[in-house]
This record gives structure tokens, sequence and C-alpha cells, in this order.
């Protein structure tokens, strides 16, 4: 069975749950921060937008993110998903490669950039489910 | 910081030169002549060997058998070349206590069983005459295990597996901690006394860790392949019967680098080996849950699967993904093949592997199997008919990719 959101908010509240875990981690955060790949993800069946980039300098925090195109930074990697590829792959439940090739993930710009996200954003998986365990489990995967 | 040592092993008792002479396997007046050429730097006292300067001794005396000189051993002594050899006291003691006799009537397994059994593991011709405890111990696990039923052709395929790998993990060990803890000392020039102190105390902290950690990767790993066996009997048990004892039908892939020989003239050995690190570690990173790694070889990585179908879709998928001055080229088949010693063998392997050297920078190439297992959501390009090395028949093969938008 499919994960399904009660609304677009709470789609909202769940990625924003997995990119402040990824902020704050005090391992995957700066990795992060360093790697400098700022990413464009579209969810295509709810017509959200969610730009992410790597803290400036003076800014608080590792990453940055928007749910707008209306930023001042070009993306370097563009991934199409729709909201439920976006929270299965957050739980490490979407093998990337076959994803693409599945067409349940479609990509653009500087594709090859986010192999190297890969292993960082590897330990977010577990703690993305526990997360999701205590405040949303029916989208646990 | 590395923690204390726990259970370090006592380092003994020192000796007299007598006894020294007896564990090193030469005389007494040889022992001394060594002593009063300076050979040791931490030579005896007072007649009395420590273990160190025994464990030195042994690493002379081979010297001397591998037709080194006196001076040419007292020079690699005091420049701390031989600094390492005083590790060898922290290992378990191996001596022989007990003979091939003495092992069959303790343990039940026959003599000519015990000997087969040591050529498995990859000990030395011979090796089994001598016996320490710890072969013994060895032994009487194997008897247990065979006592319980497990067949002899398949616990004798483990062991040459347990042998190989871990023949592997000791090699990589002595050699890691040659390359980056020996060798820089070695250019710092520590005097070769200090240097054998401190290899000898970072030994000794990370000698113990060593076993725990093996033991919970091994864990870790079964409990995934065993769950990955559950996966695939219950699929099996969907799909047709298989096969003979011992044969499989899985997803076979090879992925190699295309360009890897010019890119080690062009950029050199050590940058090349770090483009082969990433790209191995990418594959490992993204394989699907039910395929994986049985060998890597130079730049070449042989992966198996029991789902034709997601291996497909990952190479394609993979190419995708990758960047880097050599690009992978990959082919992928499918068919049964002769599992045996952990690895996989047969015709099918054989042409998985000619298919992927047929593959161009980039490409994913498949044989018409594979396309009959795979999803619409690939495109598969018809290339033709073609003559693969070594095989008499000619074989269909398809260039597989994502179809245009």
């Amino acid at each position: 069975m499919g994960l399904e959101f009660e609304s677009d908010k709470q789609f909202r509240d769940a990625m924003d749950l997995v990119f402040r875990l990824m902020d704050e981690d005090p391992d995957m955060g700066p990795r992060l921060r360093d790697a400098d790949v700022p990413q464009r993800f579209e969810f295509d069946d709810l017509d959200m937008v969610l730009n992410v980039r790597s803290a400036r300098e003076g800014e608080p925090g590792n990453l940055h993110w928007e749910w707008s195109d209306d930023v001042d930074w070009e993306p370097k990697v563009r991934m199409k998903m729709s909201a439920e590829t976006a929270v299965r792959y957050f739980q490490g439940k979407e093998n990337i490669p076959i994803a693409i090739a599945r067409r349940r993930i479609k990509t653009g710009g500087d594709v090859k950039a986010s192999l190297a996200l890969i292993p960082i954003t590897k330990p977010v998986n577990a703690m993305y489910r526990d997360a999701l365990e205590e405040r949303y489990p029916h989208l646990v995967a | 910081m590395l923690p204390e040592p726990p259970d370090i092993p006592p380092p003994g008792e020192a000796v007299t030169t007598a006894e020294a002479a007896r564990r090193v396997g030469v005389a007494p007046s040889t022992l001394r002549r060594w002593v009063e050429q300076g050979v040791f730097a931490d030579g005896p006292v007072d007649g009395e060997w420590p273990p160190a300067a025994v464990a030195h001794a042994r690493i002379v005396a081979r010297l001397r058998d591998r037709g080194h000189s006196l001076q040419e051993i007292r020079t690699a002594t005091h420049e701390g070349r031989l600094a390492f050899g005083y590790v060898e006291e922290l290992l378990p003691d191996t001596s022989a206590r007990y003979t091939l006799r003495d092992a069959s009537r303790r343990t039940g397994l026959a003599p000519k069983l015990i000997e087969r059994i040591f050529a498995a593991v990859g000990f030395p011709t011979g090796s089994a005459d001598h016996l320490g405890d710890y072969d013994m111990e060895m032994l009487e696990h194997i008897a247990v295990v065979l006592g319980a039923g497990f067949p002899l052709m398949a616990l004798m395929q483990l062991i040459r597996v347990y042998g190989q790998s871990v023949a592997q993990i000791a090699d990589a060990e002595v050699r890691l901690f040659h390359l980056y803890v020996h060798e820089p000392l070695l250019r710092d020039g520590v005097p070769g006394l200090e240097m054998a102190e401190q290899m000898n105390d970072l030994t000794a902290r990370l000698l113990p860790l060593a076993s725990p950690v093996m033991d919970h990767v091994h864990r870790r790993f079964l409990h995934h392949f065993v769950e990955q066996d559950i996966v695939g009997h219950m699929e099996s048990d969907l799909g047709p019967a298989s096969s003979e004892l011992g044969r499989l039908r899985v997803a076979i892939g090879f992925a190699d680098l295309a360009g890897y020989t010019q890119l080690t003239e062009q950029q050199g050995d050590l940058e090349a080996a770090g483009v082969v690190e990433r790209f191995v570690a990418n594959v490992t990173d993204t394989l699907p849950e039910d395929a994986r790694i049985v060998k890597t070889i130079g730049d070449e990585v042989m992966v198996v699967s029991t789902d034709p179908a997601a291996l497909t879709d990952w190479a394609v998928g993979f190419q995708t993904l990758v960047s880097d001055a050599a690009l992978p080229r990959i082919g992928v088949h499918v068919g049964e093949v002769v599992y045996r010693d952990g690895d996989y063998y047969g015709r099918e392997v054989n042409l998985a592997s000619r298919v992927a050297a047929r593959a161009g920078a980039g490409e994913v190439l498949v044989t018409r199997a594979i396309v009959e297992a795979s999803g619409r959501h690939l495109e598969f390009e018809y290339i033709g008919e073609v003559k693969l090395k070594g095989f008499d028949e000619v074989t269909e093969l398809f260039l597989a990719g994502l179809p245009e938008e």
C-alpha cells in the first residue's frame, strides 16, 4: 500500500523534518555544507518545489532550504519525483539508480554530483524512519 | 583516542640463553656470537633473554637463512627495519605440541581428512604434522560441525573460503601497518628500539580489537545474507524449479572502467587507484539489496543478483550517475551457474564477462535472456549476433538504456 499524506502541509512538514535532521547532524551537516551541491526537488504530484543549498558564510546551520523557485541561487542537480517517492527516498527505500531507470525519479543538471551525496546522507535514513515513527507513523515505508 | 589495551597477552618471562637458542632453533654459541657482533639493540641482560629479544633473534635467524650478512642485519636493526618483527610476541603461541595422530585420536577425524582440511585452509604442506593448541581447537570445532550432519563437501568449501578471506585480511593488516605506520617512522628516522616500542604499543592496543570487529562484521553480513536467502527461496518457489545441487540461476554483471590503462599512464598509479576506489565505492553504495559484489579484480567488479530486472535497471541508472575520467562499461547476463568456494563459475559467468568486454564507455550491454526478464521502461537497441571470444555460438547483444522522453 502506498504512503498517503493527509495534506500538502503534512508532506511539507515531513520534508522539513528530514532536512532538519541532516542540517543539525554533527557529522552529516558539515559534510553536506562542504559538498556544496545546491539541489532542486520537484514533487510533481503536489506541484511543490524545494530548493536547498549549503549555508553561506555567517548563516546559521549547515543547510538552507526554501519551498520556492524564487531563490537567488542556481541548482546544480534537479530531481523530480512524487511526494511518496521522496519520503521513501529519504528513508533509504528507493534505490536511486533503479528509481532513475524506472522513471520514479527524473534527473537533470549535474546528476553525477548527487552520487557523492549518497554515502554522506545514508545515516539519515534510519534517523528519518525513527522520527517519522514518532510523528507520522503512517509515512514509515 | 585509542582505548587502553584490554587483555594483552602477558609478556612472558625472560629465558636463559639455552632456552632462547632452543626457541630460535640455533646453537647457544650462535646467539652469543650475534650478541657480541652487536646484532641486537635490546639483547639479553645478564644472560636473560626477554621475549622481544627472542622474537628479534628469530627474525635474525630467518634473515641468516635467507643469506643476509650479520653486517646487513645489524644495520637494518639500528635503522628500525626489523622493528615490526617484535609484534610477533603479541600473537598467540603456535608452538607445536601435538602430532597428526594425536589430533586424529582426540577429534575422531581421520588423519587424511585433517590433512585435507589444512590444505583447504591454505596452511603450508606438512603443517598438519605439528599442531598447536589453537589448531587442535579448530579441529575440534570442525569435528562437531561434521558430527552435527553438515555435509563434508560443503564444509570443505566453507573452510577454503575462510582460509582465503582470512589470509587476505591478515595480509592487508600487515601491509597497511607496514605502509602507514612502519614506513613513516622509518622516514622520520625514529631510532630502532623506540620504533619497536611504539609499534608494539600500537599493535597491543589494536590487536584485541580485530577479532570483535571481524566477528561483528561477519554477524551483520550473515544477517543480511540469511534474509536474502529466505527471499530467494520464496521467489524460487514461485519461479521455475532449480537445477542440480550446487547450481543457481542468477543475474551476473561485470563492470570495469574503460580507458583505465590509459588513465594509469596519464595520471599515475595512485591517482588511477583512487578512481577505482571511488568506482567500487559507488557500486557498493548503490547496488540493489539483493545484489552483491562477488569480487573485484583491479578495475573490474563482478556482481550477482537473484533479480535480473533489478540488476539491469541498476546498471542503466548507474551509468547516468557516474562521472570520472574513466567511464564504466557494464555487461549483464542471466543463467545457471555453479556456486563453489564462495564464487560463481561456468559458461554463463564467462559469457557475462565477455559481454561486458564488448561494451563501450558508459554503455550497458545485455543478452536476450536479460531483455526477456526486464521491464518495458527500458529500451533495448539490438546490436546483432556477435561472436564472443571463446564461444563457438554467436550471442545476441542489446544496448540497454532509457528511452527518450
